[in-house]
């Protein structure tokens, strides 16, 4: 016999049955087409921003994370039922397409079928799976999100729609198919390879023919109406992040990871910093509000959320898009809340991981920018008086400016303005120049590149804040006065190679001082270090201990250094217990995006929780690589009351006691 | 409302200070400038006010080198709205009288109905040049201001006395008040303000101290000399027990 099956069996494939089917599809394309239509419009309501250059591998980057679900599937439970559902509804869809290709084109037009033999035995076992594996799927998330209601996932009439249409969808197409199968299919070989289509007809077996060819015809167009109603919902529903969510993945932010966009503050003519309405934001972030699907993931993330702080970057995106399609004209600023506008650290746990290529830091960013540029405003005075120290003398510290080399003296190392011959420039940074704690994480680093025979400079009074943490708080004319001067400052002595002690340093001077034609190389000091290692120029005695190590967010996920300082700390002999946050999952030490300056006033204190996370690796000490991680850790083992039980200290330092004698 | 702030740029008090070389006064090398602490707050009310009675011009004066016209920009940018720089490159050297004169030759024509500026500056700090502008202009002068309020003409100010209590004075214009820490945070200029600030009308004039000159002279500046001074111990506790009983032992007569 021949493996096949009548395509439109019972339902008939004349007039009558094709010219409703596709006047049906009409009207469900008419209202998906003019849906998007009408929410494309809202999008241009937002500032121009160019995001289809690169195209190819935006296209490569597109198809991976929705065809293969790569993001998605970085977060097991959900994301795994989620990628299986997407895949096996996916599986469904082609199966689909392929029976329409071949009933009303190929066969049609060209009397050409290739739904049979061994292809349609497989097509038939294939789909039937798949939909067996979609329903399964469903159930699960239908499990977890009404059962289970995981903390923080929020749940809206629109995910009762789409658990109910899908899964609607899904059980009348097995009926269809057992209702067939009990009239056409039961007694022969082909029956096996639809093995649920099976079961169900076996329950149907006891219904008549004439009883199953009815309910055969009205499960049809009543499966037929609620799979053309799902196309029609996809603009106005949840459904809308099959499109949104995909396309965003198109629209990705290339990178540099976190680089802000530099104002142009030269241009007399703009009169508006920052955003406090929608129309200031870019169209980017109002179409991220539309891609986003709630899965929570980064809200899981964030450490001002999971410390109880009013921020959810969640929340920001789905409030953006209130204010986008229900509350138009609502100021964004106060929709949001000053409070979690504040919160942020810019850790970029949130974008490291969103599923949908949203890109939370720079909306808040944004209105940083708007609170701080345009009304003067700060979390709190002692911000406001961070950046008043900073303008006067350089440093948020409020430190005199003109004793910010002293701690090199006895040293021997010289600023460049009485020594400029040197094979690297340390940009010190505030923290390491003034900061007690921090002046013996930058002593370790001179006697490393001494014992390595690398001479360094450092700028002395000449050097300034970066202006990093300015520049996350929002106030970008401090950092770009700060950029410009430490620039030229730079360029004047034509340094060549730079080294930092402070990721944020790094950061800045490797990513954002590039739109000031500053293109130094600057290396991080576990990079830079590690180099010499490897050169054989450093030589490090290994002897062994045991630790924890914290990714800075600026090294670890802002510049994906995670594997060298692990190697260094390695070389020395560390033997390293892993966090449960680690790597691109490490939990902020709470001093980022400016909030070095701030008080943390509302919600349990991130760096205590930073450090019991460190305690119950039990290997009695932190390794770091950030000046404002130390000092938080620091503050964090006396507030944690474990000042017995970790020792937060920076690489520099375990390797500069660990000095081969050959060195020295 | 004709206003006039009068401010004056000083060295952080964070910077390393050292004695110039006559041994008179501070060297000017090293040091980081900002506006005294206490004509911020002269800015801020003057600022406040005029956003309270809508029609009021915002006159800030300083006296100094060219310098000092980078504090005045932040005035500006506060919301004054004209600057005036008495160039006087010698001002550090100034006595309250001479300062004092160049403000009031400046000030007498003008019909200013409230003067605001500073209780003293936090360099030299010797809390005359506001009441002597009063007194050279005959306008009544308040003190060391901690609350202001103007009603139509009226004004109420709070003032701060020793020991803690408060005084409520009240005033008509015009009027000289010199102001204190608490009377109010002073704002962060906006961007829109500092670039506006940019192009305000900033004259600079020759110093006129109307013959006023010297009537003291300062003998010596210097650092008190070191007496004795704390003593800081580090190390675990049981170690710093045993350095302080051994110090207690050596240095004192407790433990005999």
């Amino acid at each position: 016999m021949e493996f096949t099956r009548e395509i439109y069996w019972n339902v008939g494939h004349g007039f009558t049955t094709l010219a409703p089917m596709y006047g049906l599809l009409l009207v469900a394309l008419v209202f998906f087409v003019l849906g998007f239509l009408k929410r494309i419009k809202v999008y241009r309501l937002g500032q121009p921003l160019e995001r289809s250059d690169q195209r190819g591998e935006r296209i490569k980057h597109l198809l991976e994370t929705v065809l293969l679900q790569t993001k998605v599937f970085r977060v097991p439970g959900a994301g795994t039922a989620h990628a299986l559902f997407f895949w096996s509804f996916f599986v469904l869809f082609i199966g689909t397409t392929l029976i329409v290709v071949q009933a009303d084109f190929t066969d049609l037009l060209f009397n050409i079928k290739f739904l049979k033999g061994t292809f349609y035995k497989l097509f038939s076992l294939t789909l039937d799976l798949a939909g067996l594996v979609a329903m399964l799927m469903l159930g699960g998330l239908l499990v977890r999100r009404y059962l289970v209601r995981p903390q923080g996932l929020v749940t809206k009439g629109d995910d009762a729609l789409m658990h109910g249409l899908l899964f609607t969808i899904l059980i009348t197409g097995f009926l269809i198919e057992g209702a067939r199968m009990a009239v056409t299919e039961m007694d022969t070989p082909l029956a096996a390879w639809s093995p649920v289509g099976w079961g169900i007809a076996s329950l149907l077996a006891g219904v008549g023919e004439a009883e199953l060819r009815i309910l055969h015809t009205g499960l049809w167009w009543f499966h037929l109406v609620l799979a053309l109603g799902f196309i029609a919902l996809i603009p106005s529903t949840k459904f809308r992040h099959i499109v949104t969510t995909s396309v965003n993945a198109f629209f990705t932010d290339r990178g540099p990871t976190g680089k802000l966009t530099t104002i142009n503050l030269e241009d007399e003519n703009t009169e508006k910093f920052g955003a406090s309405e929608l129309t200031d934001l870019r169209w980017k972030d109002i179409f991220d509000a539309d891609a986003c699907t709630l899965c929570k993931r980064c809200q899981d993330r964030c450490p001002a959320y999971t410390t109880g702080k009013p921020l959810s970057p969640m929340q920001v995106v789905n409030q953006i898009g209130e204010v986008a399609f229900t509350a138009r004209g609502a100021n964004l600023i106060d929709t949001i809340g000053r409070d979690a506008i504040w919160a942020c650290t810019t850790c970029f746990a949130c974008q490291e991981i969103c599923p949908a290529s949203i890109e939370h830091v720079k909306k808040i960013v944004e209105m940083r920018r708007n609170l701080v540029l345009m009304e003067g405003e700060f979390p709190g005075e002692e911000v406001m008086a961070a950046m008043e120290q900073t303008e006067v003398n350089g440093n948020p510290l409020g430190m005199g400016y003109a004793s910010r080399g002293d701690w090199a003296e006895a040293l021997g190392v010289k600023p460049l303005s009485e020594d400029p011959e040197v094979d690297v420039l340390y940009f010190v940074g505030c923290y390491a120049s003034f900061d007690k704690r921090n002046i013996a994480v930058a002593t370790s680093l001179v006697k490393l590149c001494q014992a390595a025979g690398v001479k360094i400079g450092i700028l002395g009074k000449e050097e300034k804040c970066c202006g990093e943490p300015m520049r996350k708080m929002g106030n970008e004319y401090l950092y770009q006065t700060l950029a410009l001067e430490t620039v030229e400052i730079i360029k004047g002595y034509g340094v060549k190679k730079i080294v930092t002690t402070c990721p944020h340093c790094f950061n800045t001077l490797a990513k954002d001082y590039r739109d000031f034609d500053f293109e130094v190389e600057v290396l991080p000091h576990p990079v830079f270090l590690e180099q010499l290692v490897a050169s054989g120029k450093l030589k490090i005695k290994a002897e062994e201990f045991v630790c924890t190590y914290h990714d800075s967010c600026y090294l670890g996920r802002h510049n994906d250094i995670y594997d060298v300082p692990r190697k260094l700390i390695r070389a020395a002999g560390g033997r390293i217990t892993e966090m449960a946050k680690c790597r691109d999952q490490a939990f902020c030490c709470s001093a980022g995006g400016g909030r070095i300056m701030a008080e943390e006033k509302l919600g349990e204190r991130i760096n205590i929780k930073r450090v019991e996370m460190a305690v119950a690796t039990g290997s009695g000490q932190l390794l770091a690589n950030c000046p404002f991680c130390l000092t938080m850790f620091e503050d964090g083992v006396k507030g944690a009351n474990v000042e017995e039980q970790l020792r937060p200290r920076d690489i520099a330092e375990v390797l500069a006691e660990r000095l081969a004698s050959t060195n020295s | 409302m004709n206003i006039l702030i009068c401010i004056k740029q000083v060295p952080d008090m964070e910077s390393k200070f050292k004695i110039n070389g006559e041994g008179t006064w501070y060297d000017r090398a090293d040091l980081a400038w900002r506006m005294n602490e206490y004509d911020e707050y002269a800015v801020e009310q003057a600022v406040r006010l005029k956003e309270q009675v809508k029609d009021a011009d915002l006159t800030v004066l300083c006296i100094g080198p060219d310098q000092v016209t980078e504090t005045m920009k932040k005035a500006l940018a506060m919301g004054c709205d004209r600057g005036v720089h008495i160039a006087d490159p010698d001002s550090a050297k100034r006595e309250p009288i001479e300062i004092a004169s160049m403000i009031a030759s400046f000030a007498k024509d003008k019909q200013f109905d409230i003067i605001f500026t500073g209780m003293q500056s936090q360099d030299r700090g010797s809390a005359q040049v506001g009441v002597m502008v009063a007194e050279l202009l005959g306008m009544p002068a308040v003190t060391t201001i901690v609350g202001f309020s103007y009603d139509n003409g009226a004004i109420q100010v709070k003032r701060e006395l020793e020991g803690g209590s408060k005084a409520l004075v009240t005033a008509t214009t015009p009027v000289v008040l010199t102001c204190q820490l608490g009377l109010n945070t002073p704002r962060y200029p906006t961007l829109p303000n500092i670039m506006k600030a940019k192009k305000k009308e900033l004259l600079s004039l020759a110093p006129d101290a109307g013959g006023a000159g010297p009537l003291q002279e300062t003998a010596a500046c210097f650092f008190p000399a070191k007496k004795g001074g704390g003593l800081v111990l580090e190390g675990e506790i049981p170690e710093l027990a045993d350095k302080l009983i051994q110090l207690l032992k050596e240095k004192t007569g407790v433990l005999a």
